[in-house]
């Protein structure tokens, strides 16, 4: 995608324009979508997307430009731009024209697919989808299922003025069912969506009939739960993608993205205690065929393991090499991009709580007199500033006298994220992760979310007053 | 290649194929300038194009794209959408004939104006902000200009294209006093660098914002509430899903099967203009090249039409009111251009809330069921006097509040609609509505 000498040219052209520090970074993906409704195609699309992102430093003002227009002629053209738009057009530095020692990493294939992208035929894929339509079909009340597969293969070059150069291949498969279920007067919907970075052999991990059958109970669930109440209780949070609620109300908080503006909460707090002893919190970009794994960050450093909060102890922030020149601390692997469309940022790979001292999840609801299981939670948002969230629960019951109770749906979990992760007074053991789609300033990325069954002591639920 | 000659190279080939091929080109430029400590300090600067195609053979419909213009990639993306039509049933889809478009240019000189001009400004809307005490972080303060262009041809004739492009300052600030932290933004967007106004925009994100700061919860229970146009046009958002054709066609709209109903309040009049003269979201046709007019969706309250392409149209019956929406990477959608909800007689409150912010809608919103659950922002309006209040949740049925709107706001406001569109609107009073807070 890329030659040495064009990156060297390039890199050289932007330190002589006055840049402290110059990267590009080079794309092509193959992706494929294909969906199907109640069995039939409904979109099939492929994409060839290519590009390249240019980003300067002087000092910690970063400019970044990007083109699909990978021609010699056309780097050189936004090179030229960016430097020209910085206003420091005149001011060559000579110290910069020397020539670069490009030290060139490739990936070892810790996360390589078995399946190759172009290995299977179309019809092969259809077939697993109307695998995946057959298992949903568990009551008469399923009215529709959507099937959606999507592939994604990544190949990245980043190199820079340090003269590192690094060359990645992500490859991605997702598979994702939506059931509608309908008794003819309410109509609710479930949904289950498994991934990793792994190939087609996806379908040798996860049988697709199993992933229509789990979406379809979600939404058979929500057709016969009650209106959620509303008020302030306990509440008992599901493992696996319940941890989307520290993702957002916590992670977020510690990507330098927001520490370095002093815009998060929990800015300046290394070595305090900004959760409850019972939460150990890790972001690892290294998990074999994790759905946030790579080897290489979108900066070209080699991901880590990084402890976050050790027992309620913030030990450590999420750091990119902007954060890094901004804060001092030093970088964790964590700068990511959705694309050469956006510069990289802080973020989170694949996040999770680690197994706490509950023997059996069953232990958390003990005790509780009343109060809300969030087996399964939605997306949700955050004010990073004042750490405010909220959360729809996708799959709910109530807990009453220290079991699980009736299910209730439209419950939604508001609050301020430093308050919630301190009244977390139970972790149980059964860590598990799933995938989602994390957005933020550098776009939608892959991201793992994960924990064990938790338990906190109260949160405000949202429902019908 | 450039686009006219790919777009040209690709439905050569599909001829030679024997397939129908529609083929969309677009290309943006994007600067984006962000202000902090007093000057410029992040530039971006962004050139993004690919071609599109879509293909219909036998009845079957497949697409790829490309942003790679060899062709060699060219070719690969003709195979995939020929290969992906290949997988459907026959479904009697067909490209719509069309003719010649011509090539309007919507946008002018209004971006033209220098850089440091640009930089001038977002720096002015920077230092106006942090010199509010209470202004405690800048989370961003940026200017943004973008201009497109947009090529359509296909082998059933149609042949056009357009500029358009606006520029916006936008801003983001935290905002403290004593202990009540309060984070917010807004922006100001138009086709005319010149008709910016850092000091107008600043003044309105601090009052925005800092009317928030203090904030005390608010009492569970229902209340009569009033939306601000900021929490109409969230609203409305949601709504588009239901009243979008595709949803009717995939049988996901509530609203299906009820032309001709009355399915909210009389007050409620909703009309979609891509014609409205100077409509930062106008265009002289859709993505699929039919012309552009004015289409009334609700009036009086009535359900009148629904927004359609020429696929959705002909699998519903109904007729295609140009509402074609799509990217070079995406598949055949539908999209509004400026949605306006026409103002009425305006709002009076003497007890009750003001919903000043809704947030959390892409997981709190059921578009499909209308279920809402959001957090919110507001002001408790009691005895002649408003506070702030937090931390509480709404919860209400879409269709069930159309219905119960019982006045609408005097005055629209812009807010940007959501992909390609912006939307017009007033507030709305709703009484009775259930709030939970602490």
């Amino acid at each position: 995608m890329l030659r040495p000498a064009t990156a060297e040219s390039v890199l050289n052209t932007a330190r002589r324009g006055g840049a402290d520090f110059a990267e590009i970074y080079v794309e092509r993906w193959r992706r494929r979508t294909l969906r199907t409704i109640d069995g039939e195609v409904e979109e099939a699309v492929s994409a060839i997307e290519q590009g390249a992102g240019l980003r300067l430093f002087f000092g910690t003002d970063v400019v970044y430009a990007y083109t699909n227009d990978l021609d010699d002629a056309a780097l050189a053209e936004l090179t030229q731009t960016l430097v020209r738009l910085r206003g420091q057009g005149g001011a060559v530095d000579a110290a910069g024209g020397g020539g670069l020692d490009l030290r060139k990493r490739a990936a070892t294939g810790l996360h390589a697919p078995s399946v190759a992208f172009d290995a299977l035929p179309k019809a092969w894929r259809l077939d697993r989808l109307r695998e995946l339509d057959a298992g949903a079909r568990i009551d008469p009340a399923v009215r529709q299922v959507e099937a959606r597969l999507l592939e994604w293969e990544q190949d990245v070059t980043v190199a820079n003025s340090e003269g590192a150069w690094v060359d990645d291949r992500r490859v991605r498969t997702r598979c994702a069912a939506v059931v509608i279920a309908s008794d003819g007067d309410q109509t609710q919907t479930g949904h289950h969506g498994p991934g990793l970075s792994v190939g087609l052999e996806l379908f040798e991990r996860v049988d697709p009939a199993a992933i229509g059958e789990h979406a379809a109970r979600q939404a058979l669930v929500n057709l016969w739960a009650r209106p959620a109440p509303a008020g302030t209780m306990p509440v008992v949070l599901g493992n696996g993608f319940g941890g989307v609620i520290f993702h957002e109300a916590l992670g977020h908080l510690v990507e330098t993205t927001s520490v370095a503006r002093r815009a998060s909460v929990l800015t300046d707090k290394l070595g305090e205690q900004v959760a409850s002893p019972h939460v150990t919190y890790v972001d690892d970009g290294t998990t074999p065929h994790g759905w946030g794994s790579s080897e290489f960050d979108d900066e070209g450093m080699p991901t880590e393991r990084t402890v976050l909060i050790d027992r309620g102890v913030l030990t450590s922030y999420m750091v990119d090499r902007w954060g890094s020149l901004k804060t001092g601390y030093a970088r964790t692997g964590s700068g990511r991009r959705e694309n050469y469309t956006f510069a990289p940022t802080s973020r989170m790979r694949n996040t999770f709580i680690l197994p706490g001292d509950a023997e059996d999840p069953g232990d958390l609801f003990a005790g509780v007199e009343l109060g809300l299981y969030a087996k399964a939670l939605g997306g949700g948002q955050v004010m990073p500033g004042s750490g405010e969230y909220n959360f729809a629960v996708k799959e709910g019951y109530m807990i009453r006298d220290g079991e699980v109770a009736e299910p209730v749906r439209g419950a939604m979990l508001v609050g301020k994220g430093p308050e919630t992760i301190q009244l977390v007074d139970a972790v149980a053991r059964d860590l598990t992760t799933e995938p989602g789609m994390c957005g933020s300033l550098s776009g939608s990325i892959p991201t793992e979310v994960g924990q064990p069954h938790v338990r906190v002591t109260r949160i405000v639920v949202g429902g019908e007053a | 290649m450039n686009f006219e000659r790919a777009k040209d190279h690709v439905l050569r080939r599909a001829t030679d194929r024997g397939v129908d091929a529609e083929v969309l080109a677009t290309s943006k430029r994007e600067l984006t300038l962000a202000a902090s400590g007093g000057r410029v300090d992040e530039i971006s600067h962004a050139n993004q194009g690919g071609v599109g195609v879509r293909v219909v053979t036998g009845g079957r419909v497949g697409y790829a794209s490309s942003e790679a213009l060899d062709a060699t990639s060219l070719d690969w993306m003709l195979d995939e959408a020929i290969e992906n039509a290949g997988l459907q049933p026959p479904r009697g889809a067909e490209l719509p004939t069309g003719g010649a478009l011509g090539r309007s240019d919507l946008l002018g000189e209004g971006l033209s104006a220098a850089v440091e001009a640009k930089g001038a400004a977002v720096v002015a809307l920077e230092g106006a902000l942090v010199a509010d005490p209470r202004v405690d972080v800048l989370y961003l303060a940026r200017y943004v200009e973008t201009e497109t262009e947009a090529v359509l041809g296909s082998t059933r004739g149609v042949d056009g294209g357009y500029r358009n492009g606006f520029a916006m300052l936008m801003a983001s600030p935290v905002m403290r006093q004593g202990d009540s932290v309060k984070q917010g933004w807004d922006l100001d967007v138009g086709k005319e660098f010149h008709a910016l106004d850092p000091s107008r925009t600043s003044q309105r994100i601090l009052e925005r914002v800092g009317r928030h700061l203090g904030a005390a919860p608010l009492g569970t229970g229902r209340y009569a509430a009033v939306f601000e146009p900021d929490v109409t046009a969230t609203l409305l958002r949601l709504l588009l899903f239901s009243l979008s054709g595709k949803s009717v066609a995939e049988g996901k709209s509530r609203l299906a099967g009820r032309l001709g109903d009355r399915i909210a309040s009389a007050s409620i009049t909703l009309v979609d203009d891509p014609t409205l003269a100077g409509g930062l979201a106008s265009r002289p046709f859709d993505a699929e090249g039919t012309p552009a007019r004015r289409t009334p969706l609700i009036e009086g309250g009535v359900l009148c039409s629904f927004l359609h392409n020429s696929d959705t149209a002909r699998r519903t019956g109904q007729p295609n009111t140009g509402h074609a929406l799509r990217s070079y990477a995406s598949t055949l959608g539908v999209g509004p251009s400026n949605l306006v909800l026409e103002a009425g007689s305006g709002l009076t409150l003497d007890d009750g809330v003001i919903v000043t912010d809704l947030m959390g809608v892409h997981a709190g919103a059921n578009p499909i069921t209308g279920d809402v659950s959001l957090q919110g922002l507001g002001l408790r309006v009691a005895g002649g006097e408003s506070r702030p209040v937090e931390n509480f949740a709404l919860s209400f049925n879409l269709f069930d509040l159309l219905e119960r709107v019982q006045a609408v706001g005097d005055e629209v406001e812009w807010r940007p609609g959501g992909g390609f569109g912006m939307i017009a609107a007033p507030g709305l009073r709703v009484d009775g509505l259930s709030f939970a807070g602490a």
